[in-house]
């Protein structure tokens, strides 16, 4: 069992009518409401927070991309993720991940990859990803190339860090001359790779079959992580083998205080920032970014979609978030690490407005008095 | 009214086809919202003409999108339609995506397009006059920006309401076919305006006074740099001009090809 700290870097300070004023979080939000001085206090606590993970004996950190968007203010990952390569010593760096039908050409994403798991020691997971709806619009990418242009990306990438350069692409999306990306990563074949899903039946086949990882990508129902992971499992048996844990991801938030009523009385306000402002235009699928019936079919499962909470009780019943106790918390994921059968848990301890000496508090009681307990009872129970 | 269904085969694309009423051939270019099944305007037309209504690849029952990567690929699909048809110097009528894409064939090919009628076109981008976005999905907002009264009966009738409606697949695949030839660069074709002077033959433009998606600006523009072209302009009427303007557009369209 693997624990990581997942970071989105939100920002903090929407205005007070945002409600009523903006539609959304993303892509149309003016960036007159970004501070710079105050974006840069912001950066270094986000950063120390992760670097205390390391200290506080996470397996990982994870970093993630988006754009134009108050919900995660971290265009760059490689940027974090390469500082996080000097200032942490032991831990993971995942970034989860790069948006590689944005990067122009995607050799980019090969190189910059292969400096982080130099710097670090070969301590770099390779998240690659299609990249938001809300981002292509962005970056006027036209979304009905997105499935065809991620997959020439990727395979890409891939020959760029296991065939000796240097090679000619000519695809239909970039042609390239010369492919011979300097550097090279440590790890061989490559990094290990993480790729993160909504649960289109697509994406689930592409990773089972080439043995990658597959990150639940959160906020929704226990059920729907739940169907998506079982789903998982059933492609990688056709594949002829039975999944590894450590092949699926959870990522979900995360409070822990000293009490329940604590922790609810603390978290509540912060939560409720996250889900009804930052989280207010996340879910966008533009035209052609799936096919029109899954459009159509994941419209329909965004009842399921932690937006759609209004109440405490909300929250606990479909599992959106861990809240409580240490004892509280550890039972709960125990219960559920169990039933999804997972082998990484994605922990987001910062998630907007949650002050920096909370956050760090927050794992640190997840990290003294949860992790242990679940690293013991878990490992014997998946390996099993 | 007359009314014959096809499925014809066009270079390897299933290409839906509907022909109605009788008389000369006209062929009729649809919008992004895809009026692919004989609407009033249409109608009005065929009483006159027999209306050829192609779907666009991605439209309704054609597909052949994955053939499509731009609207240069779209314009040569109708280059090869009209060869199927037989059909050369033919009116065409052709609305918003439609007319942009007529503009696009008759520059490659001259001889297959006769008298042009463009109502609410696509196809340039014009400084200081910003289309707005269609790509959203809240249908309260769209039916906003793209009629002059959004709580018309016509707008009712002729939008979804929302993801249960029953048309919704169609509308997604619509939407789809629609952004791939216009997400980027957005519904125009930087080079057009440059060969507008190439478009000599004459064209009726038609534009609602109050379109919201692609402001009057846009008809200005065409009926100025196109060599023989005249604009008219129908008050009270947004972008959905052969909805909101049914007989007003269709008379304006009948008039100027019979004098053409």
């Amino acid at each position: 069992m693997k624990f990581f700290a997942f970071h989105l870097m939100p920002w903090d300070r929407l205005p007070e009518d945002f409600s009523e004023k903006y539609d959304t979080a993303w892509t149309w939000l003016p960036n007159e409401i970004f501070d710079p001085e105050h974006g840069g206090e912001l950066y270094n606590n986000y950063l120390d927070q992760l670097v205390l993970a390391d200290q506080l004996g996470f397996d990982g950190v994870c970093v993630n991309e988006h754009h134009q968007n108050a919900y995660g203010t971290m265009p760059s990952p490689n940027l974090m993720a390469s500082i996080l390569a000097r200032q942490t010593k032991n831990c993971r760096i995942a970034v989860v991940g790069n948006a590689i039908p944005f990067y122009d050409p995607p050799t980019r994403c090969a190189e910059e990859f292969a400096m982080i798991d130099c710097i670090s020691g070969g301590r770099l997971i390779a998240g690659l990803v299609v990249g938001g709806g809300p981002e292509y619009y962005s970056f006027s990418k036209n979304p009905t190339f997105a499935r065809e242009m991620y997959r020439e990306a990727f395979d890409l990438i891939m020959r760029a860090w296991t065939e000796p350069g240097p090679f000619e692409h000519y695809g239909k999306h970039w042609k390239l001359k010369y492919v011979n990306p300097w550097p090279r990563p440590i790890q061989q074949p490559h990094p290990p790779i993480w790729i993160p899903g909504a649960g289109s039946r697509e994406t689930i086949q592409f990773v089972a079959q080439r043995r990658f990882a597959y990150m639940g990508i959160p906020y929704f129902h226990m059920d729907f992580f739940q169907r998506n992971f079982d789903m998982f499992r059933d492609e990688c048996e056709k594949c002829d083998y039975t999944t590894d844990p450590e092949q699926l991801g959870w990522l979900l938030p995360i409070y822990c205080a000293e009490t329940d009523e604590q922790a609810w009385a603390e978290y509540e306000p912060h939560l409720w920032y996250f889900v009804k402002k930052l989280l207010k235009g996340l879910v966008v699928f533009p035209p052609g970014y799936t096919s029109a019936r899954s459009i159509a079919g994941i419209q329909k499962g965004l009842k399921q979609f932690m937006s759609t909470c209004e109440s405490r009780e909300d929250i606990e019943a479909g599992g959106y978030a861990i809240v409580g106790s240490p004892d509280t918390v550890r039972q709960k994921l125990s219960e559920r690490i169990k039933r999804l059968g997972v082998g990484n848990l994605l922990g987001l301890f910062q998630l907007g407005t949650l002050p920096h000496d909370m956050t760090c508090k927050n794992m640190k009681l997840f990290a003294e008095k949860v992790m242990p307990g679940l690293r013991e009872e878990l490992d014997v129970t998946l390996s099993s | 009214m007359k009314t014959e269904n096809k499925t014809l085969n066009i270079a390897g694309k299933k290409t839906q086809l509907t022909i109605l009423g009788e008389g000369p051939p006209l062929l009729y270019l649809h919008s992004a919202g895809g009026e692919t099944e004989p609407i009033a305007f249409h109608k009005k037309l065929a009483e006159k003409y027999t209306v050829y209504l192609p779907a666009h690849p991605g439209f309704a029952l054609s597909e052949g999108l994955d053939q499509i990567q731009d609207i240069h690929d779209l314009a040569w699909h109708y280059v090869d339609l009209l060869g199927e048809l037989n059909l050369e110097n033919v009116p065409v009528v052709s609305y918003s995506l439609g007319a942009w894409t007529a503009a696009e064939v008759k520059l490659i090919r001259p001889d297959l397009i006769g008298p042009l009628v463009m109502i609410a076109a696509a196809g340039l981008h014009v400084d200081g006059a910003p289309m707005e976005e269609l790509f959203i999905d809240n249908f309260d907002k769209l039916r906003e920006l793209l009629f002059f009264d959004s709580k018309s009966q016509q707008s009712i009738d002729h939008f979804p309401s929302d993801i249960n409606d029953p048309r919704i697949l169609m509308w997604l695949r619509a939407r789809e076919a629609t952004a791939r030839v216009g997400w980027n660069p957005y519904l125009h074709d930087p080079k057009l305006a440059s060969h507008l002077h190439r478009l000599s033959g004459p064209v009726q433009v038609i534009w609602g006074r109050h379109d919201k998606l692609i402001p009057l600006a846009h008809g200005e523009y065409y009926a100025k740099h196109l060599p023989n072209a005249k604009l008219t302009v129908l008050e009270e009427c947004g972008h959905m001009v052969p909805y909101e303007k049914m007989d007003e557009a269709a008379e304006i369209a009948l008039e100027f090809i019979a004098s053409a």
